[in-house]
């Protein structure tokens, strides 16, 4: 029941995210395809990591598979963070080439 | 000699990280394209430095210079040639970029980024 | 029939392109020049061999006492891959001219100028074999989208054209930086020379130079095709460009972002992190693309987030890195530009016919505009990979070059992608097409214009052909690819 009323929960703020028009259901259930999308693919892709060591990928996706369903209307969160905002653009922009910097300097020895 | 080419490199790091933290941290768009500015020229001061030459001599062959002189103790020429036309370029995306933010301006009445480039801001992203 | 026609790919554009900037004050005449140029445009690759030119005759030099050999001036290299990608490319731009020429009867010179400008940067990218040339070019190209973005007639373009700009101008430094550790390491700008330089053992790939230098040409690259975080400017992008020039802009997109990662696949394939850093930012392009279209509800930035999730698909067969792999990811990247261009004229006819881009007030549009609604439902079909249309070959290419590989996840996610792009697709077309007209909607009386009808057709008939034959361009691709390893 609890993972029921956690959708149900869910579906409903989905309707603040469309601000200034009439909420139809094509659109809610595209958001909710979106939500389970986004659950779905990331554990797919956190699979990844078996080719470094299996032990480490398995304790990976089951933490990000909670971390995902337990912070569950995931899409308003993804919504403002890829938003037209330059800052937010620039601040993602520059995080992302630290990301790289590390994981080219300190990660190219474990793949 | 190192010394001269280590403080140039150390330069053009300080220049690269000092735009980027004016690109995060700076509200105020002119601020922010002059800091942007910065990253582009400290890329060009690195660039130069790579060609740098201790006791180097001007990469030009000139009528009565000997050949194996020349071979022994000219600069690398390509680095230079390189960051001239990288000038060229910054220049105009520099000109763009200014030119952008007068019409905004004029548009807005303000130079704050978080006002005109917000994207939910009343003239902008309204169609979302 | 000789390698002189090489330059001319590049020059011919760039001479129309300041042509019809300088002669703006004639109208008939910019357009007479532009469409002549565009129909050469596709002709050249035939007419021309495969091979090198290089730039002011300075021929290679061999080095006497390493055997190495230097090229001291810029080299372009003709190939198979090139042919395809022009070829397409100049059919496209002739189409997008004739659409812009027919719908204003006072054509802009600096308009088409910022056109053929992008052709040119474009095509100059695939040829180079000068890893500061790509950089110029690169630049080029930036500044002529911005351009083309800044010249469209659509609310808050403005704004995107300088957010646009500001990334770029943080992007691009990047790639000179990377630039620069590969010259202070090899001492060379040439491809070629720097290729060599890593085989015969003079740069030690484990080398922190060297990998930043990757890292940094990667970040450029993730700015130039709009992988994550780039993902939001470069939708915006789309959806802030007249429907014509977007259809030009993604093709700029998916071109520049193959000859990048190309020449970065020539240098840097030996470091494995490369390929594995490829993978993951595809994968993360392609979740975030398709998730960002389903919660949109203007169909233009959906269509623009839906090419870059396509985008993914690219990078994900080019990171695998086998040969079946990276033709199955460069024949994507030729489906894409044709499908994703399709899309973009068939919605952007819609906007111009209806006045309205919001899906939330449209609906019951099959009824008034039929013709427009059955190929946008094909394109959209053939994006989503429906047998028996091209994306479906591309995408089965990718599933099982991902599974021969020992990926059997990518495979999965790539499917589930696909899925997730027929549902974003199936929302748009019922939305806007199949059910009840809301009575809020205004049609008025104008017709589909033909040029835009006749371009859709043209990329119906290539989309069904390369579906049932996708031979014509995969022996030539697959070919490169073997080429490549």
């Amino acid at each position: 029941m609890w993972l029921y009323d956690k959708f149900f929960e869910a579906v409903k703020k989905f309707k603040q995210l469309f601000s200034g028009g009439p909420v139809s259901n094509s659109d809610v259930s595209g958001t909710l395809a979106a939500e389970f999308l986004l659950i779905v693919s990331f554990c797919l892709v956190a699979l990844l990591i078996r080719h470094v060591n299996i032990l480490l990928s398995g304790i990976v996706v089951l933490i990000l598979a909670i971390i995902l369903v337990v912070n569950m209307p995931l899409i308003p969160k993804f919504k403002s963070e890829q938003e037209d905002s330059l800052n937010k653009m620039i601040f993602y922009g520059i995080l992302t080439l630290a990301i790289i910097i590390v994981f080219i300097y300190w990660g190219s020895a474990y793949v | 000699m190192l010394f001269t080419q280590l403080s140039v490199l150390i330069t053009a790091g300080v220049l690269i990280i000092i735009g980027l933290l004016a690109a995060i941290f700076i509200d105020n768009i002119i601020k922010k394209i002059i800091g942007i500015a910065f990253i582009e020229e400290g890329v060009n001061l690195f660039i130069i430095a790579i060609g740098y030459r201790p006791g180097g001599i001007v990469p030009i062959i000139m009528p009565n210079v000997d050949k194996a002189y020349y071979a022994a103790n000219a600069a690398y020429p390509l680095p230079f040639g390189l960051v001239l036309t990288s000038i060229v370029i910054g220049a105009s995306t520099l000109a763009v970029m200014l030119a952008l933010a007068m019409v905004l301006y004029k548009k807005y009445g303000t130079l704050s980024t978080s006002v005109m480039l917000s994207g939910n801001s009343k003239g902008e992203g309204k169609d979302e | 029939m000789s390698e002189l026609w090489i330059p001319l790919m590049v020059v011919i554009p760039l001479i129309c392109a300041l042509f019809v900037s300088a002669l703006s004050r004639f109208n008939k005449t910019i357009k007479v020049i532009a469409l002549v140029v565009a129909i050469v445009i596709p002709i050249i690759p035939f007419l021309s061999n495969y091979g090198l030119h290089i730039f002011g005759g300075f021929l290679p030099m061999t080095d006497s006492i390493t055997g190495m050999v230097y090229h001291p001036s810029i080299v372009y290299s003709f190939g198979v891959l090139q042919k395809i990608f022009i070829v397409i490319l100049g059919i496209l731009a002739f189409l997008v001219l004739l659409i812009y020429i027919n719908k204003y009867k006072k054509a802009s010179g600096p308009y088409i100028f910022l056109l053929f400008m992008g052709i040119a940067a474009v095509t100059a990218l695939l040829l180079t074999d000068d890893i500061f040339n790509m950089f110029v070019f690169f630049e080029i190209l930036a500044l002529a989208q911005v351009g083309i973005v800044a010249a469209s007639s659509l609310d808050n373009n403005y704004e995107m054209a300088l957010k646009y700009m500001i990334l770029g101008a943080i992007g691009s430094p990047m790639i000179l930086l990377g630039v620069g550790f590969l010259l202070a390491i090899t001492g060379s700008v040439n491809i070629t020379d720097i290729v060599a330089a890593i085989r015969m053992g003079k740069v030690a790939i484990t080398s922190p130079v060297f990998l930043m230098s990757c890292g940094l040409i990667f970040f450029g690259w993730l700015y130039a095709s709009g992988l994550p975080p780039f993902h939001t400017i470069k939708s915006g992008m789309y959806s802030k460009a007249e429907p014509h020039a977007s259809a030009l802009l993604q093709a700029f997109t998916v071109i520049s972002m193959v000859s990048i990662i190309l020449i970065m696949f020539r240098i840097y394939s030996a470091v494995p992190i490369f390929e594995a850093l490829l993978v993951v930012f595809s994968a993360i392009a392609m979740i975030l693309g398709v998730t960002m279209a389903l919660t949109q509800t203007d169909y233009r930035r959906m269509i623009g987030f839906l090419a870059v999730g396509e985008l993914g698909f690219i990078g994900l067969g080019i990171g695998l890195g086998t040969q079946f792999a990276i033709t199955a990811g460069l024949f994507q990247a030729v489906n894409e530009i044709i499908i994703t261009a399709s899309l973009f004229i068939g919605f952007g006819a819609i906007a111009y016919l209806s006045g309205e881009t919001d899906t939330r007030k449209m609906g019951g549009l099959i009824g008034y505009y039929p013709k427009i609604a059955i190929l946008v439902l094909i394109s959209g079909l053939a994006m989503a990979g429906v047998p028996p249309l091209n994306g479906f070959q591309s995408k089965l290419m990718l599933v099982q070059a991902s599974l021969s590989c020992g990926y059997p996840e990518l495979s999965l996610l790539a499917i589930i992608v696909s899925i997730a792009t027929f549902v974003v697709f199936v929302k748009a077309f019922y939305t806007m097409f199949l059910r009840p007209k809301p009575n809020t909607l205004k049609i008025s009386n104008k017709k589909a214009p033909k040029s835009m009808v006749f371009a859709m057709v043209v990329f119906l008939i290539i989309i069904i052909v390369l579906g049932f034959f996708p031979g014509i361009v995969t022996t030539g691709i697959s070919q490169f690819a073997g080429g490549l390893l």
